[in-house]
C-alpha cells in the first residue's frame, strides 16, 4: 500500500511537471514592447488643452480615484474643449482585471480588442453621451486631429466605437494604408463590423477566432498581407452597404 | 534527482505542516492556514508581472476565507466607520446587460447594498464576503482588527499551495468550477447563474485548495499590498488577485496564481473583497 503511494505520489509530480513545462512563456522582444507602447498611446486633442488641463487639475482625489470635473466647469466648456477633457480624461474607474499582462510577439499580432491606453479609467455615462450626442462633431474633430498628428491615438478609436462611427470606414482605411504600423486601426475595422452585426464578417473564421465562443481579450490573428487585405476587402464592403 | 527532491519537498513538506496549522484566532470568526517557512517558487517564467523566482517567507497565517459583511459589520458597529462608497457615492455596480468592462455608475450602492439599493442588501448574504468597498477601506478595517493585508507574494504562497502552475490543480482550466463561483456566460449581456450564484456566494461554498484555503480564485478580487514592476513611478494604484464572480474565460481570466490586475485605491466595486493576514 505504501509502496502505492509512493508510486501514484511520484506520478503525480511528474505529471505536474510537464504541465509545468508546457506553460512555457517567452518575455516580449524589444520590438514587441516598442509597438505595446504605440498602440497605447493616446492622441491629445489641442482644443483648449491649456484650459482643460487646469480644469482636470482642481478635481480633487484625482491620485487615488478617477473623478469627474466639478459640474459647474464642465458647463463651462465649449464643444471642442469637451472634446478635449473627454480624450484626455475618464471620469470613472476600471475595474481591477482591466489592465492587460505584457503580450509577446504583439507587434505581430490583428486582435480582437484594441489597446485602451487609460489603464485604471473608463468614461462615464455623461461622456458617452457626449460623445454620442455629440457624434457629427467628434468625428470631424477626431479627423482634423489626426490629420494633424498623424497618427490616430487609442483614445480616438476607442471613441469611433463608442459612437458607432461607420461613417469614418474609407478614412480608418486611409490613415491605416499611410504607414501600415498601427494594427489596432484593423481591430477598429472589424469591431465596427462586429457590433453592426455584418453577416459576411459574422460568419467568417476571423470572427470564430477573435470574438467566438473560446474568443478573450488577447485573441489574436497572425498580422500578414493576406489577413490585412481580407480585413480592408471586408471593412469597404460593409461601408458600400451602409453609405447612403 | 535532487531537482525532483526539492520539489517533491517543497510540494508536500507544507501539506504535512498544515495540518497543524489550521486555527482559529480569538475575537475573530475567520480561521486562519499557517503556511510554512520557507522557499517558495512563485510566478511564471518570462511573465513581465511575475516572473518566475523563487521567495523566502518567514512564515504566516492567511485567513481561510475572504472577509464576510459579518466580519466588517462588526467594524462598523464598533467604529462608525464611513466607506468610501459611502462619502463619495462613486461604487460601481453590474446588472446583466452590461458590455464587457462596463460597470454601471450608482451612487447608492455601498457594502450594505453592493450592487445598489434597488438590487438588494446584505441581510441575508452576512456570510457573504464584504464588497463595494475600497483598498483603504480594507486597511482601515485591518488596523481596527490588528491583522493585515497579504502581501502580493504571501498571496501566491497560499493559493498556489506548492503547486508550480497557473492554477493550484495544474495548467488546465476545466477544474474551475469546482473550486470557484466565476462567470460561466460568453458575455455579460445575460444574467449567468450555472453556478448556483450571479453575484458573490458565500465564502467557502466552493472546495478549497489543498492548503485549506477556499475562494482563492473566483467570488471576490482580493486586496493585496506590494507593487509591480510595471507600475509607474510614483503610481499609487494597488493590486487585487484572484479573479471574481465576474470574471470569465472570455473577459478577465484572472481566477489564477499568476494574473495580478491593478485599480485605483479609492475605487469600490461589487467584485472587490480581501482577506487577511495575522500580524
Amino acid at each position: 500500500m505504501k509502496y502505492l503511494m509512493f508510486v501514484t505520489a511520484i506520478l503525480g509530480c511528474l505529471h505536474l511537471s510537464a504541465q509545468e513545462q508546457g506553460a512555457e512563456w517567452r518575455a516580449p522582444s524589444n520590438s514587441s514592447k516598442a509597438y505595446g507602447t504605440y498602440r497605447n498611446k493616446l492622441t491629445v486633442p489641442p482644443y483648449g488643452l491649456a484650459r482643460v488641463t487646469a480644469l482636470i487639475g482642481k478635481i480633487p482625489y484625482a491620485e487615488d480615484d478617477s473623478s469627474p470635473m466639478s459640474n459647474k466647469d464642465y458647463m463651462s466648456l465649449s464643444l471642442r474643449e469637451k472634446f478635449t477633457y473627454h480624450m484626455i480624461h475618464m471620469e470613472i474607474n476600471a475595474q481591477n482585471c482591466d489592465v492587460r499582462p505584457p503580450i509577446q510577439d504583439e507587434d505581430k499580432k490583428i486582435f480582437g480588442m484594441m489597446a485602451d491606453g487609460f489603464s485604471e479609467s473608463v468614461w462615464s455615462d455623461r461622456q458617452v453621451k457626449f460623445m454620442i450626442s455629440n457624434r457629427d462633431s467628434v468625428m470631424a474633430l477626431i479627423k482634423e486631429s489626426t490629420d494633424r498628428s498623424k497618427r490616430m491615438g487609442a483614445n480616438y478609436k476607442m471613441a469611433i466605437v463608442e459612437i458607432n462611427g461607420r461613417e469614418l470606414i474609407p478614412y480608418i482605411i486611409e490613415v491605416y494604408n499611410r504607414d501600415k504600423k498601427d494594427r489596432d486601426l484593423l481591430t477598429l475595422l472589424m469591431l465596427l463590423m462586429k457590433n453592426n452585426e455584418y453577416r459576411p464578417f459574422m460568419e467568417s473564421q476571423s470572427f470564430r477566432k477573435l470574438y467566438g465562443a473560446d474568443a478573450n481579450y488577447q485573441s489574436y490573428i497572425d498580422y500578414n498581407k493576406a489577413n490585412e487585405d481580407l480585413i480592408i476587402k471586408r471593412a469597404t464592403d460593409y461601408y458600400n452597404t451602409v453609405r447612403k | 534527482m535532487s531537482g525532483f527532491l526539492t520539489y517533491c519537498l517543497q510540494r508536500f513538506t507544507p501539506v504535512l505542516l498544515l495540518l497543524a496549522g489550521v486555527n482559529a484566532v480569538n475575537g475573530q470568526s475567520q480561521r486562519f492556514v499557517h503556511v510554512a517557512a520557507g522557499d517558495y517558487s512563485l510566478g511564471r517564467k518570462g511573465y513581465i508581472n511575475n516572473p518566475l523566482r523563487t521567495v523566502h517567507t518567514n512564515g504566516f497565517d492567511i485567513a481561510a476565507t475572504e472577509l464576510t459583511n459579518a466580519d466588517f459589520e462588526k467594524f462598523v458597529q464598533a467604529t462608525g466607520y464611513v466607506t468610501d462608497a459611502e462619502r463619495r457615492k462613486n461604487a460601481l455596480v453590474f446588472i446583466p446587460g452590461l458590455r464587457e468592462f462596463r460597470w454601471l455608475e450608482d451612487s447608492t450602492a455601498f457594502w450594505r447594498y453592493p450592487n445598489g439599493i434597488t438590487r438588494g442588501g446584505i441581510a441575508d448574504k452576512m456570510d457573504h464576503p464584504v464588497t463595494t468597498i475600497s483598498y483603504r477601506d480594507a486597511i482601515a478595517y485591518c488596523d481596527w482588527a490588528g491583522v493585515r493585508l497579504p502581501t502580493l507574494d504571501e498571496w501566491e504562497i497560499a493559493s498556489r499551495a506548492g503547486a508550480p502552475t497557473t492554477y493550484f490543480w495544474g495548467n488546465e482550466m476545466t477544474p474551475l468550477s469546482s473550486y470557484a463561483n466565476v462567470w460561466k456566460g460568453r458575455d455579460h449581456l445575460q444574467a449567468d447563474s450555472t453556478d448556483g450564484y450571479m453575484y458573490t456566494s458565500p465564502v467557502a461554498s466552493f472546495k478549497p485548495n489543498p492548503w485549506g484555503m477556499y475562494d482563492v480564485y473566483g467570488n471576490v478580487f482580493e486586496y493585496c499590498e506590494g507593487r509591480l514592476p510595471t507600475d509607474k513611478a510614483g503610481s499609487r494604484v494597488v493590486h487585487a488577485r484572484g479573479g471574481s464572480w465576474w470574471c470569465s474565460k472570455n473577459a478577465c481570466s484572472f481566477f489564477n496564481s499568476v494574473d495580478i490586475g491593478s485599480v485605483k485605491r479609492g475605487a469600490s466595486f461589487s467584485n472587490l473583497g480581501f482577506r487577511v493576514v495575522k500580524k
